[in-house]
Parts: C-alpha cells; structure tokens; sequence
C-alpha cells in the first residue's frame, strides 16, 4: 500500500502505518487521516503534536494516560480523558493517533 | 470495523449451522524478512520448504508426547466441534477443535504413518502441498490456544499443542506472523513487547508517582531496578501503556505501598509476557523467561511476584522451573513466583490493609476468567484456586459480586477471543465474532442483575474486550483490572503493613 | 499338525498372524508413547497435586468417560453403552480360551448375548450421529464409519451363531483353546463363524494403525496424567537439561 501526495510516494504497510517514519510530513498527516475518515481539528493535531515530541524524545508512543493529561492541561480537564481521545480517534487513541502521527504501530498486548 | 456483523446480544450463546469457509478471509499478516531473521528463522520460505517443514514436524513429533499422542488417537466423537468461541463466531467447520487438528492429522497420516500411506483414501491422508499450508496459515492463525476443547474431550487432546506447533513448523520454513514475531523481536532487543526503553519506561513511572500523588496527596513510589528490595514485580507491559492496564500497576504501587514491603521493576525484564509459547518455540520461551531470572539474580530480590497477565501466568506458575529453574538464589519460602492476586489477597486476609468497600459500591462486578490463567496454571494450595482467589479478592474489595453463567466461567471460562498471538487488528473480524460467547454471558448479567463492570486479569483480554465489545453496544469502560478495584477501595495511609 | 485340512492350515495361519501384528503394533506405539518425552507440565487445570490424585482423575475417564460427560451427554450415552457392552462382549468370550473357565465368566455369559444387541444398536446410534449432526458429518470420514461397521457386523454374526444358525459351540471351544495352547486343530466347519472370526481379525490388525488406538494412548495423556505439582518438584525436560 501506498500514499500518493505532489508525485511522491509515501509507502505504508498492510496496516496503514508509514514504512519510512521520516518521510511524515503533516500533508501526509492529512491524507493518513482521510484513510481513516478523520478530519484533522486543532485538537486532532494537538494529540498528533505531543505524540511526535514524546515519540522524538523516548522513542516510542507514550502511555495513554500522559496524553490524556497532556490533553487535559492544554482543553481543559473535561478533556482530559481517554474518552474523549476516543472522540476524536475512534480507532483507539493509540493505534489510530500514532498511525496519523506518523508513529510505529504500538505493538503487544494493547 | 464498521462492515463486521455481529450477533444480537441475547444472553443466548447459539451453536451455529456449519458455514463453510466463513472465515477464510480471516488472515494473520505474514512477518517481514527482517523480523524473522532477527528471531533466527529463515526469511522466506525456501525452494525446498517442504522437506524443512516435514523434517520439523519428525522431530517435534520425537520431542513432544503431546503432538505425538494428539495426532494419533482423536476418534472424532464430536464433544469438541460446539466448544470454540470462533466456530461458535464464525461457523466456520474448520474452526471446530478437530477439524482444525485434522489439517495436521491429515499430513501426519500421509507422511508418518503406515496406514496412510498404504490407503490413504480410508482416512483422509493429504501431502504437505502449498494448499494445505496456505489452510494452516489461515486456522492455526484462528486458535487462541485456550484450551477449552481440551476439558471436553475424553482423550484430553489440546489444540492448542497442535497449533503451536504447527506455527513452529511454519516459522521453521520462513512463514513467521507478523504480530508475535514482531513483539518477540522487541523483547530480544529491547526488553518489553512495546519496545519501550529505559529512559521512556523511567518517565512513564514517574509520571504515575506524580499523578497517584496528585489524586491522593501520598506518595507511592514506582521504583525501577532497585538492588536489594525484597519484591521484583514483573508486570506485562501493557501495564505501562494503556487503559485499564496501567489502572491496574496503581494498584499494585498501592498494594506494595500500605504494606510496606520494598519492591522494584526491572528496565531489563520489563516485560511478563511471553510470545515465545504462541508459537511454539521452546528456545525463544526460554530466552524471554530467562531475562527475568537474570534481572532477579542482579537486583537481589527476595522473590518475584508478577502482575496481571494470563497465558504469562501459565509460562510463569508452569513452565519457569523447568525453563529456568531452579530458583534457589531466592528466599526458600517464595521459590514459586506469586500472581500479585494471592499476593494482595493475602495481604488483606492478614488486615495488613486498610480497605473501604464503599468506594467501589457504584459498581457491580463480574469476573472474567482468562483461560491460561483457569486451565493452564494455578493459584493457591488447591486446584481451583485459580478461581477462587482473583474472585475473593474481588469480593474483599466490593460488595456487588455477580458471576456469569457457570457454562462460561471457571475451568469451561470461554476466552476473549483475542489470545494465542490473535490480537491484531487484521483479525478484527475474528476478534469481534470470537467475543460472542462472551459477550453474550456479559449481557446476561449486564440485564439481570445491573452488572456494569467485568474484572479481569489478563492484558491480551483488557485490550481486546476495550476493542470489540463496543462493537457489541457494550461500552469499553465496563472492563477492569482486578486491581483497579482494589486501588479504589485501598485506604491509603491506614495500616501499618506487615 | 497331521490331519488339518488346507481351510484349518490358513485360518491357523491367518489367526496367528493377525495376532503377532496386533500384540507388535500395539506394543510399539505404547512403547512410542511412553519413551516420548513431555518438555513441559501441561495438565488440563484444574488438575489433581499429587499422583494418587491422578489415578483418581484417570479412573473417572477410563470407567466413566467423565470429561466426555461433560462435553456431549448424547455422544457420552452412546458412546458409554457402546463401550461397556464391548468389554462385557470381550469377557464373555474369555470362555472359549480359558480352561477351565472361571466362575465370574459363566456368570457375565447371559449379560453378553444381551450386550451383543445392545452393541449392534448403540453402534447404529453412534452411526446415524454421525451422519444426522452436520458437524459430526463433517469431520467423519470413511476411517469413523468403517470401525463402526466392523464393530456392528462382527456383533451381528456372533449374534446369528447364537441365535438363527446355531454354532456347534464346543467345536468353537475346541478351535480357540487349540489356538491359544499352541496345538491347533480343525476349524469348526461353520461358514458363519468362519465369517466372524475372519472380521475379528480384521479388527485385530486394523486396531493398532488407527485411531482405535485411543484404547492405549488413554493412559499417556499429558494434559490428563500430569501432576500439577509444577513448582513443589521441578519437572526436568529430558532434551534441555
């Protein structure tokens, strides 16, 4: 599978996540989210945001409760939850957002 | 998601009229090279990929009594063909336990046994061909090793021995799966399924300090590789990331909290679970248990009690002495590892807690047995305490305790539908009709007596239930870790410990 | 050996034969079930913690099938009857090897000659399952059908020698304890029992290639005969010691 944007080919694997995370770039965010049928809010991209810091800083996605904190402190408490990350990701805050954030696919038991 | 067709919630679990190929759309992805190497499989498979595999499973069948046996003495009475979840989901006939032992039976017969190859028409003998694999692939991708066929039937024949190592035999000639070998790769390498490192493991932990201090005004510590305490809780690594995973790890910081006993994680045995039993490869098993031994060794603990993980409890309670036993540099009274479960019941039964049920009478609570944990391992000093203790600990914690109904609980529980190494999203549609049985028991209860909340104490069966029984119309927060509860109702600060 | 006719002189043949190849083959796949080793402690939970335990657990399946209780009280009542109507079946016959014959044998021989209709019809039962139940129907091949069949003819020929064309019984008595003292002598002229015993052989060296083997793999079940004792005595892997 693949992403066509502006005569570059952004390649994917059978799940939909980027191959080369490098090539990320929020044009590719935006097609990655029509996929899904997502359209990409402030808040959606403020999730997509702290994702790739904490991915740039640790390497991998992080816990599902500091995003949801994160969250809560930049929309206000009532936001900060998993429901409402359900709301804006229903495929999973963590799957869905990472996959859209350009993020390896959380693997294990989650 | 939206295109999977699920059964009315009824209460009822029906059996289906057989279905022919209903799930052969039902495919696991297949591992990249790379990640098959790395585990020290071929990287495809190659020209001569028959004779590798035949050759495998002769020596599987030299090594294993199981398989040997297994193959051998089915008589096709029929008792396992209504007991799968996925053939109760899908009504697929080859997702009934003995047909699904009939695709390995058949090339057994064909290439290990006289009468088969002297008349092999009399009882289906069928050559190793691409077809035959391509059917393995897709139904020992479909077996979630439970182990529920094998309570019914009179030989004790257990599917999941044969599709374990039908996936070793598989690995063997480069056709790896894409999911366990993935998040076996990441334990090799990095030490936990999510392939979460040091530093991110050191900051999730210390995020959990300031968010427990910050509910509760105590501070409860999360340690990471502390020498010389006396406890090393091995949790599975879901326990750090998601929900209700990590609801659960509070817990257990609580726990070891108010009891005062010194604990410590391990940032090189990060991780409980153990993929290397999905697919059937002792080595790998070996290799992923035995970091938690080492990681013992070097911290100088005590003794080792471990979370919320079901088939890792049965890798752990049934398989650790032999893989990496014996455990003589611990304390002589703790050389068997303690489920945090018997752990904390204890705790409470010795009132070395301070518990407030009230906290929890908003809720009223079912049990989810996980089906590693009810029928591949124990808790306690008698058999069944499996059973018992995860649901006296509930009971210790809450007042409103229901079970389910006894068709689907305790030793005949019926799983998630996600375990085995089937917890990925290319089987959502499985996943979802695997559920049924479950979902179904759930409902009953949900109806009759308000239940709005299912314990459990398996990390493959939080995410999968969170998954699909929205799917269902059930909401996802009826799932709980048992330990969940237990946070709520600890009085932190009340006792002094042991 | 003088004074057997050429129809003896084969059957002796073919007797002996069929049972060398029973007692060999069946001796050689126990002998392949004990010597393989289990690597790991795998009982079906929950599961007894100590060996008498197990004998417990395993005299529940042998004598009562309990696990097939569990699982399908239609499959068990047939498949119960059929199995206890066998062993009595098999009893009764030890009076036409043993000499002198004991007691207890004379006292099954009434309940025998009702097992053997009780036989042919639970065999009929188990067949029309197979057939009537779709899933049963999809895993039976022609292996299920056959050893029911054997199974129900050999019954029903034992029952015709009893009943409609009377077998000279002590010509029998004196065939069978010529075979077993090794000091054979002419083969009853009795088509039907001929017939009889033709198909008892049949089973005899079908018995060890098939999965009529169920009959001793039973007893080396590792997820029935395992001890959970898994952290009270560490269970060694014979090839990863």
């Amino acid at each position: 599978m693949a992403i066509e944007l502006n005569g570059v080919t952004y390649e994917t694997d059978e799940d939909g996540y980027l191959i080369q995370l490098d090539l990320w770039n929020e044009e590719v965010a935006v097609a990655l989210a029509n996929n899904e049928n997502i359209k990409l809010t402030d808040a959606h991209w403020e999730v997509i945001n702290f994702l790739r810091d904490y991915y740039d800083e640790y390497n991998v996605a992080p816990m599902i409760r500091i995003l949801t904190k994160a969250i809560g402190k930049k929309f206000g408490q009532e936001k900060g939850n998993t429901k409402y990350l359900y709301e804006l990701y229903p495929g999973g805050p963590s799957k869905q957002a990472c996959k859209i954030a350009g993020l390896p696919k959380p693997t294990g038991c989650v | 998601m939206a295109d999977i067709k699920t059964e009315q919630l009824t209460g009822k679990i029906k059996v289906p009229k057989i279905n022919e190929s209903a799930a052969t759309e039902d495919r696991a992805n297949r591992a990249r090279e790379e990640q098959n190497v790395l585990l020290g499989f071929p990287p495809s498979k190659p020209d001569n990929w028959q004779e590798i595999a035949l050759n495998k499973m002769g020596e599987l069948l030299t090594k294993y009594k199981s398989l040997k046996l297994f193959l051998d003495v089915c008589v096709k009475c029929g008792a396992c063909t209504d007991k799968c979840h996925y053939f109760l989901g899908t009504g697929d006939p080859n997702n009934m336990p003995v047909a699904r032992q009939e695709l390995m039976r058949k090339v057994y017969r064909k290439h290990f046994t006289t009468a088969g190859k002297l008349f092999p028409g009399l009882s289906r003998a069928e050559e190793l061909t691409e077809d035959v694999m391509d059917e393995w692939w897709n139904y020992y991708h479909q077996c979630s090793q439970c182990r529920r066929c094998s309570v019914f039937c009179p030989f004790g024949i257990d599917t999941a021995e044969i599709s374990m190592a039908a996936r070793e035999i598989m690995n063997s000639v480069g056709m790896g799966q894409k999911y366990s070998n993935e998040v076996l790769g990441k334990v090799v390498t990095v030490g936990n399924n999510l392939g979460i490192e040091k530093p991110a493991l050191q900051n999730s932990l210390e995020f959990l300090e300031d968010d427990v201090k910050e509910e509760t005004g105590t501070d409860v510590k999360f340690p990471l590789d502390q020498k010389n305490a006396e406890v090393l809780l091995i949790a599975p690594s879901a326990d750090f990331f998601s929900s209700p995973h990590i609801e659960g790890l509070i817990g257990y910081g609580k726990v070891f909290h108010e009891a005062g006993v010194s604990w410590t994680m391990s940032s090189y045995a990060s991780e409980f679970a153990n993929f290397g039993m999905f697919i059937g490869n002792y080595d790998l098993m070996k290799k992923v248990a035995i970091r938690i031994r080492d990681a013992a060794e070097e911290l100088n603990v005590k003794r080792i009690v471990v979370g919320e993980c079901g088939h890792a409890w049965r890798v752990a309670y049934s398989f650790w002495n032999t893989l990496i036993g014996p455990f003589d540099f611990l304390d002589p009274e703790h050389r068997s590892p303690a489920h945090i479960c018997e752990f904390t019941l204890d705790l409470i039964q010795r009132d070395a807690l301070k518990i407030d049920k009230s906290y929890n009478d908003d809720l009223v609570v079912t049990f989810h047995d996980s089906c590693n944990v009810a029928r591949g391992s124990r808790m306690g000093n008698s058999p069944g305490g499996q059973f018992e203790i995860p649901r006296e600990l509930i009971k210790s914690v809450c007042r409103n305790f229901v079970d389910m109904d006894e068709e689907t609980i305790r030793e005949v529980t019926y799983c998630c539908g996600a375990g085995g190494g089937l917890l990925t999203d290319e089987l959502m549609d499985l996943r979802v009709k695997g559920a049924m049985p479950r979902a179904q028991a759930l409902h009953e209860v949900m109806e009759r007596n308000g239940v709005n909340t299912m314990a459990m104490i398996c990390a493959i069966c939080k995410a999968q239930f969170t998954k699909v029984l929205p799917e269902y119309g059930v909401d996802m927060s009826v799932v709980a870790s048992v330990h969940q509860l237990v946070s709520n109702a600890i009085v932190l600060g009340g006792k002094k410990g042991v | 050996m003088k004074g057997l006719s050429t129809l003896s002189l084969v059957f002796i043949f073919l007797c002996y034969t069929s049972a060398a190849i029973f007692l060999a083959g069946f001796v050689r796949k126990v002998y392949e079930y004990a010597v393989t080793p289990s690597p790991l402690k795998i009982p079906t939970m929950p599961a007894p913690t100590t060996k008498g335990g197990v004998v417990l657990r395993m005299t529940g399946e042998v004598l009562f099938f309990t696990s097939l209780f569990k699982g399908n009280k239609w499959t068990w009542i047939g498949g119960y009857i059929f199995h206890i109507v066998f062993l009595l079946i098999v009893l009764r016959h030890l009076r036409y090897v043993l000499v002198p014959t004991p007691e207890v044998i004379y006292f099954i021989g009434p309940f025998g000659i009702h097992a053997g209709i009780i036989l042919v019809v639970s065999a009929g039962y188990l067949f029309a399952r197979r057939i009537f139940v779709d899933r049963t129907r999809y895993i039976s091949s022609g292996a299920d059908y056959f050893a029911l069949i054997l199974m129900a003819l050999i019954a029903a020929t034992g029952l015709a020698m009893q009943f409609l064309f009377m077998a000279d019984v002590s010509a029998v008595k004196d065939f069978m304890v010529g075979l077993v003292t090794f000091s054979p002598v002419n083969i009853p002229d009795d088509h039907l029992f001929i017939v009889h015993l033709t198909l008892v052989m049949v089973l005899l060296v079908y018995l060890p290639f098939s999965k009529l083997m169920h009959a001793g793999g039973i007893f080396f079940s590792p997820t029935r005969v395992m001890v959970d004792d898994c952290n009270e005595k560490r269970h060694i892997n014979p090839w990863d010691r």
